[in-house]
């Protein structure tokens, strides 16, 4: 199977190395991972603002890039979920039929769901909080969602488990909000960063030194507002635990 | 064209898909012991219960549970310990000042700890109006949820019905809970 | 690029005492709902009968409405048809003026808000008195509700103290909950007791049967419908559900959600008026035929008026009912105002991360998320976009089209680290309220790519 690895925009200017460890965590596993060059944006900030259609070109840039490999997987799970969700209603709009939508996977999901490893090269020894971002948990299912009556699950967590040294918890708001919103973070700074505040501070009291999550949007959120106020946690892209030996 | 018509004519208007009516099976929850599970629940919203015992007299328990109860109405036939029938008075409003209120129930639900009242007696005021209401319910009749609620539910000449789960309560003021609101301040389900 | 939610939000959670408490209040209100909703194991199935009984009776409407006539009129009620809020007054205040009704009693109703119809009564002399003690202690403090269950959730019981010292002679520093509570009894007790008419509003109405069901916690609406003869009963149209089975199912789900209780207190039914009384039922459209001609919004009218969505919204906790500008806040808030008016509404829609927990919470499953995302897109064709996300999306749009031009902004953006902070953080730079910027990667995964670092 021919993967074609999606780095999101803001991990591209802002966090490469999380591309870097994803890249090398699915060849670890074996897989043939290649990276279509030239990469920008899936249109989610644009589109969650209202600007759906400015969003066209990209999908279809998207589309095209993407278009001769088997999977399509990215350490995003936001973006993944747009891809998912939007980009074969935005593309209907020009009758363009959509490959990616079908075939398209946040890493955490297309390792634990279709690769399966039952172990990994991953020692991390300290104390983590999982952070459950919304898209992830209520779009594409990497966890039970609180509010369900659904029995409880976290592909988090069982990633998480396989790393030798590691210790999991999760915050008591298990997935509310941090507050990023895309847009939001800025349109409504206010109630941004008071949700940010919370979400770090309820990370906080698990003990855990580091806040880990399958979204960089959310880490990069909560780390503006942790060395705004110099409080005592890190954040990781959980993809950088699990490649941490690699 | 009136407005009924007028309504009427907007929603054929505006109307797309017609949906399709659901089948109405749900694998609802039961209780291999529905008196301890109704008891639990009514104790869990404010209530009381009390399980009359062979041989013991049902008014002789309630007049020996609230001593201090002046003003007592019943319309039950097997009631003595009352100092009035409701059923006598001309206004509702007569009915205010009455400490303790006596009335029967037709089923209880164990889920939720309700009782149902087909009103049976000429003030329906009656059963809100009192400081404290007991409920005599047969220990046999309870249902396990609220779709066997339903499905044995009616309405009689009153044309009037209601389920009573509990005291009356509220938490409007800062969220803090106190049983009483304006309706009965306690209540208590006499099972027998 | 502010609305008017972002400018009102700021003030209410710039008081951080006041903003903690009512989150966490709110919060365990969501607590509570989720212990109950993990105590039915069929939880989730309700979910679904709920949803789809509601797109059933919403999709035949005329048919149930006349159902419903036919039986409530047999059963001796009198059936009255409001096609927007000013009838609805207007046949109100005629039943009233009718029966020469000088004191009139009501409990919640969020169809009577809508209709404005306090102010309307208030203004030809008739005296209305709110019996719910949330909306009582509204009504004396002359303020708006702020949630659609807990309407004074904002208001803090000191403050409650002394409104009742004021208006009804309580003790000077008496705060406590349960003395407050015992005297608006004492109060209200008497306008039960002297009212000519009342009102309620209804959670549902049984087309196979004409009942009208109401569910309550405090016994105000039963009071009021039991001591003055005329019984006015009002209902927004999509209250309609098809038989007494359906009830089975939303009766189970409705106190659950709204305040984590197994049922209400009362869940009375009415199917005739008493013995020298009159009971009217009011049907109201009021712009809700038109939600029906938009199949995007459509399940909005779904909607059971719990308060669930907002309990679990973390913007609403953050922010409160008053920094919306419809009478209903929080997610359903959101999207019935857009439905009402988008372009009056619009600025709510800032209001919200687009989490979707609001959609996950509800019994109903009102896909509220979901149509605040679709409402997002529609501004910019009624011209309420916002000018500054427009020129920002444009901007990036142009950005994104063009591979070269975003790796050599890729290859810049290392600059913007080391800028002098006064330029960063200037005032315009909305993120840095509360946030230090994250700082831009030496060498972009493209590049390293490129150059063959990634191994």
């Amino acid at each position: 199977m021919k993967i074609g690895l999606f780095i999101p925009c803001y991990i591209n200017a802002i966090y490469p190395q999380v591309g870097v460890a994803s890249y090398r965590l699915l060849k670890s596993l074996g897989l043939e991972v290649d990276y279509p060059l030239d990469q920008t944006c899936c249109g989610q900030p644009m589109a969650n603002g209202g600007f759906e259609g400015e969003a066209l070109q990209l999908a279809k840039r998207f589309d095209n890039l993407f278009k001769d490999y088997d999977y399509i997987v990215g350490p995003s799970a936001s973006c993944v979920a747009f891809v998912k969700e939007n980009h074969a209603g935005i593309l209907a709009k020009e009758h363009h039929e959509c490959t990616s939508s079908g075939k398209i996977y946040d890493i955490c999901e297309f390792i634990h769901d279709v690769v399966k490893p039952t172990k990994l090269n991953a020692k991390f020894p300290h104390k983590v909080s999982i952070h459950n971002s919304c898209h992830g948990v209520r779009e594409l299912y990497l966890s039970s969602s609180s509010e369900m009556n659904v029995p409880y699950y976290s592909k988090l967590r069982d990633l998480l488990s396989l790393v030798e040294g590691v210790e999991i918890f999760e915050p008591s708001h298990v997935d509310e909000c941090c507050g990023f919103g895309g847009m939001f973070a800025i349109e409504e700074p206010e109630i941004s960063v008071c949700m940010g505040q919370d979400k770090v501070k309820d990370h906080i009291e698990t003990g855990a030194e580091y806040i880990t999550g399958a979204d960089s949007s959310c880490l990069m959120h909560m780390e503006g507002v942790i060395k705004r106020e110099k409080l005592p946690i890190k954040t990781i892209h959980i993809v950088e635990i699990l490649a941490s030996q690699l | 064209m009136n407005s009924k018509e007028l309504i009427l004519e907007s929603i054929r208007k505006h109307t797309q898909t017609k949906y399709e009516k659901p089948e109405l099976s749900v694998d609802a929850i039961t209780y291999p012991d529905k008196q301890a599970k109704f008891c639990e629940m009514l104790q869990f919203v404010g209530g009381e219960f009390l399980i009359l015992k062979e041989g013991e007299n049902l008014n002789e328990m309630i007049m020996r549970l609230n001593p201090e109860a002046k003003r007592i109405g019943s319309t039950l036939s097997y009631i003595t310990c009352n100092t009035f029938n409701p059923d006598e008075l001309e206004n509702s409003t007569e009915l205010n000042g009455t400490d303790l209120a006596i009335v029967e129930g037709l089923f209880g639900v164990a889920e939720n700890g309700a009782v149902w009242m087909d009103q049976n007696v000429k003030h329906k005021a009656l059963y809100f109006i009192s400081e404290k209401l007991i409920i005599v319910l047969d220990k046999n009749k309870l249902v396990n949820n609220m779709h066997e609620a339903y499905r044995q539910m009616e309405i009689g000449q009153y044309g009037f019905g209601v389920f009573i789960s509990g005291p009356s309560k509220t938490a409007d003021i800062e969220q803090a809970l106190v049983i009483g609101a304006h309706g009965p301040k306690g209540l208590m389900v006499i099972l027998k | 690029m502010s609305t008017k939610h972002s400018i009102a939000a700021a003030k209410f959670v710039a008081n951080k005492k006041q903003a903690a408490w009512h989150n966490e209040t709110l919060w365990m209100v969501r607590a509570k709902r989720d212990k109950m909703s993990k105590d039915i194991p069929e939880w989730e199935q309700l979910r679904d009968l709920a949803c789809n009984i509601k797109l059933y009776s919403n999709s035949h409407l005329e048919e149930l409405l006349q159902e419903f006539e036919k039986n409530a009129t047999a059963n001796g009620a009198i059936v009255h048809w409001a096609k927007d809020a000013k009838e609805h007054n207007e046949i109100v205040l005629g039943i009233l003026r009718d029966h020469d009704v000088k004191h009139f009693v009501k409990s919640k109703s969020m169809l009577a808000e809508e209709c404005e119809l306090n102010p309307f009564l208030i203004e030809k002399g008739i005296e209305v008195v709110e019996t719910d003690l949330g909306e009582r202690i509204l009504q004396l403090m002359d303020v708006p509700p702020s949630h659609i269950v807990l309407p004074a959730i904002h208001i803090k019981r000191e403050q409650v103290g002394e409104l009742f010292e004021e208006k009804l002679g309580t003790e000077k520093g008496n705060s406590d909950p349960t003395y407050l509570t015992r005297a608006a009894r004492k109060h209200l007790r008497d306008k039960f007791l002297n009212a000519e008419a009342s009102m309620t509003g209804a959670n549902f109405a049984v087309a196979s049967t004409g009942d009208i069901v109401v569910c309550t916690n405090e016994g105000n609406a039963d009071m009021g419908t039991s001591c003055p003869k005329i019984h006015i009963a009002i209902m927004g149209m999509e209250k309609i559900v098809p038989d007494q089975e359906s009830l089975g199912v939303f009766t189970r789900l409705l106190a659950r959600s709204a305040t984590g209780q197994p049922v209400t207190s009362y869940t009375s039914h009415y199917r005739k008026p008493r013995e020298g009384g009159e009971f009217h039922i009011i049907i109201v459209d009021n712009g809700r035929s038109k939600i029906l001609g938009q199949p995007d919004h459509i399940k909005t009218l779904n909607c059971i008026r719990c308060g669930a969505c907002m309990n679990t919204c973390p913007v609403y906790r953050r922010s409160g009912g008053y920094s919306y500008t419809y009478f209903i806040p929080g997610p359903i808030g959101i999207n019935l105002g857009m439905l009402y008016s988008a372009t009056e509404y619009f600025d709510n829609l800032s209001a919200c991360s687009l989490c979707l927990s609001c959609s996950h919470v509800c019994p109903v499953k009102v896909d509220l998320g979901e149509q605040i995302y679709r409402w997002r897109q529609e501004m910019d064709k009624i011209g309420k976009a916002s000018k500054e996300k427009k020129v920002m999306s444009a901007g990036m749009k142009f950005l994104m089209e063009r591979p070269i031009l975003f790796n050599s902004a890729l290859w810049m953006s290392p600059v913007v680290n080391v800028l002098p902070r006064f330029i960063k953080y200037n005032f315009l730079n909305e993120w840095g309220k509360g946030r230090e910027l994250p700082e831009f990667a030496k060498e972009s995964f493209n590049e390293m790519w490129k150059k063959n670092k990634v191994k």
